[in-house]
């Protein structure tokens, strides 16, 4: 049987990617994620999985950015765009070359859990690396919405980058004068916010995220208000507020943010709208 | 050959194969694995007046049916069952229709729109993709649930766009494509086919058929079981949560019921509805029709 050219088909997925709107696109070996925790490994839903490609890109837009009105990245999420990528590629693998190729999916399973640590993926792949605020970033970029694709075919992995993205420069330069990042600044953990950490030598260490308030915020509407919003409503004796309630903006907003999922899903991105790593992408004219 | 009747601009059949055959080609670069083009009047002689394509578009004289797989190979082959029920696919028909659709209108001059498929009253879709898909000739009906079974990709998803245009509608498939032989000889011996094995009507399933000479004669297919298991998250599973909900008195149990993962689970299904259709693909898992397609490396 003709050897296969991996390096060559690997370019021309990754080229095809890119093309579709991927701002990054890499290769990692699904191997380096089989010690997470059980339900979350790429053989769990791939036997025989070789490759994992992390593409990222649809961030929002650099007017978006910088639009006045909160409203505006409250409700033009681009996610689905990654989503429909990542089954463009899986496709494009099985009826192309043979291999079973499938996008993992960006919903959660059972008990609201991943099918997969996207973020542990994208630092395997080399998609990025880990930030005190949370996302991984990219080094260019910043800040990208994730999809992965788990295929049995055996593609040169490219690894995790060996530069950490986070902290930049600049946020070394803040820790050393004023004991913050800009992403602390805008949520520290110790006044009503969501992160905390160190810098040592360049490094961050000791980071602290309130995950369950980060959530509140970030999903202040979709299903978590929504949840919130009913409970009030049911629990609401007089039928007048009861009315009031439901016909009120917020559980509009609720339903319209779940129905939209694709595009109303996150409320808050200061501390991304403060990181610098990628910055200079949404400096335009 | 369907007939193609009424007012229309006349065109060199010659020239109408070879637009016809473009405007498929649009179809597949939009994403479509299949597209077939079924005339408008076929469907006067299945369907009652209000589920007709004039009666969507006045004057339409064909559908563009845009046909794709749903989830890859690697989704039907996962060890893990709960990403079938999820995964869901990316409705690239629908976009492919749509598209189809626009190029209709911006090159030919005629009118085209996609065909309204959801369900807007009970559980009747306005127009049937299923039997569009028939008369375009990509499929035929199944026992499994009357699944639309194409002879060379089993499974398909439907969308189609209706048009004013002329086009030379594809025939209609001569051989059903369900039972598979394989099916038939598993009938012969077991008195049930594999669909009809995994998902028994008179054991709590939903299947159940005759096969003679080969041939369906008979089949029955419970539609509101088969529902509640397809569609056991999603719209349906949130209305009836909201029914238990005002039923119940006690504000700790409504709490128990509101922040349950079963509703939260409804709730994801609503918002992505396109990765999370549906939560029971058995009697397709089994069905040997386009199975050898699925096997990959």
């Amino acid at each position: 049987m003709e050897e296969l050219d991996w390096v060559s088909i690997k370019s021309g997925i990754l080229d095809m990617a890119r093309k579709r709107g991927a701002e990054v696109a890499r290769i990692g070996d699904p191997a380096l994620l089989e010690g997470a925790e059980p339900g979350l490994r790429p053989s769990e839903l791939l036997t025989n999985v070789k490759s994992m490609i992390v593409l990222g890109g649809a961030a929002p837009r650099a007017a978006e950015w910088q639009s006045t009105r909160v409203e505006v990245m409250e409700t033009t999420g681009t996610a689905d765009r990654m989503t429909a990528l990542g089954s463009a590629v899986a496709r494009h693998i099985e009826e192309t070359y043979g291999y079973y190729a499938m996008n993992v999916p960006t919903a959660t399973d059972q008990d609201d859990k991943a099918f997969l640590d996207f973020k542990a993926a994208a630092i395997a792949a080399g998609a990025g690396t880990a930030s005190l605020a949370g996302p991984v970033l990219d080094p260019d970029h910043g800040f990208l919405y994730l999809t992965v694709i788990l295929t049995t075919m055996p593609l040169p992995a490219d690894g995790p980058l060996e530069q950490p993205a986070c902290p930049a420069p600049q946020c070394v330069d803040m820790w050393e004068e004023q004991g913050t990042t800009p992403c602390m600044a805008v949520c520290p953990i110790d006044d009503g916010g969501c992160l905390g950490g160190e810098i040592d030598q360049g490094l961050v260490i000791n980071r602290r995220y309130d995950a369950e308030r980060c959530r509140d915020r970030v999903y202040h509407y979709w299903t978590p208000g929504y949840q919130a919003a009913l409970e009030r409503a049911l629990d609401e004796s007089d039928a007048r507020k009861r009315k009031m309630i439901l016909y009120g903006s917020f559980f509009t907003r609720t339903m319209w943010s779940i129905t939209y999922s694709g595009v109303s899903q996150g409320q808050c991105f200061e501390c991304v709208r403060a990181c610098p790593v990628g910055s200079e992408q949404r400096a335009l004219q | 050959m369907t007939a193609v009747e009424g007012d229309v601009e006349e065109t060199d059949p010659a020239d109408l194969e070879v637009t016809t055959n473009a405007i498929k080609q649009v179809g597949i670069n939009a994403g479509s694995t299949l597209v077939g083009v079924a005339a408008a009047d076929a469907f006067n002689e299945y369907v009652p007046e209000g589920h007709r394509p004039a009666d969507f578009l006045p004057g339409a004289q064909s559908v563009v049916v845009c046909a794709s797989l749903g989830p890859t190979n690697a989704a039907w082959h996962s060890p893990n069952r709960r990403l079938m029920e999820i995964t869901g696919y990316d409705f690239r028909e629908n976009v492919s229709s749509i598209v189809v659709a626009e190029y209709i209108e911006q090159n030919h001059g005629y009118l085209a729109m996609q065909a309204p498929a959801l369900p807007t009253s009970g559980q009747q879709p306005p127009l049937s993709m299923m039997l569009s898909a028939v008369l375009a000739g990509l499929g035929t009906r199944s026992i499994a649930a009357n699944i639309i079974l194409n002879p060379t990709y089993g499974l398909m998803f439907f969308a189609a766009a209706i048009t004013t245009m002329r086009l030379t509608p594809d025939h209609q498939l001569e051989e059903n494509v369900c039972p598979a032989r394989s099916c038939v000889r598993m009938y012969e011996m077991e008195g049930k086919t594999p669909c009809m094995a995994v998902c028994p009507a008179d054991e709590g399933g939903c299947l159940d058929a005759t096969i003679e000479d080969g041939k369906i004669t008979s089949s029955f297919f419970d539609r509101e079981r088969c529902s509640t298991r397809a569609m056991n998250f999603g719209i349906r599973g949130h209305i009836k949560q909201v029914e238990i909900l005002t039923g119940i008195d006690d504000a700790n149990e409504r709490r128990e019921l509101i922040y349950s993962d079963d509703f939260r689970r409804n709730m994801s299904s609503i918002g992505r509805y396109k990765e999370s259709v549906s939560q029971c693909f058995e009697c397709m898992r089994v069905c040997p029709v386009g199975r050898y397609r699925r096997k990959l490396k």
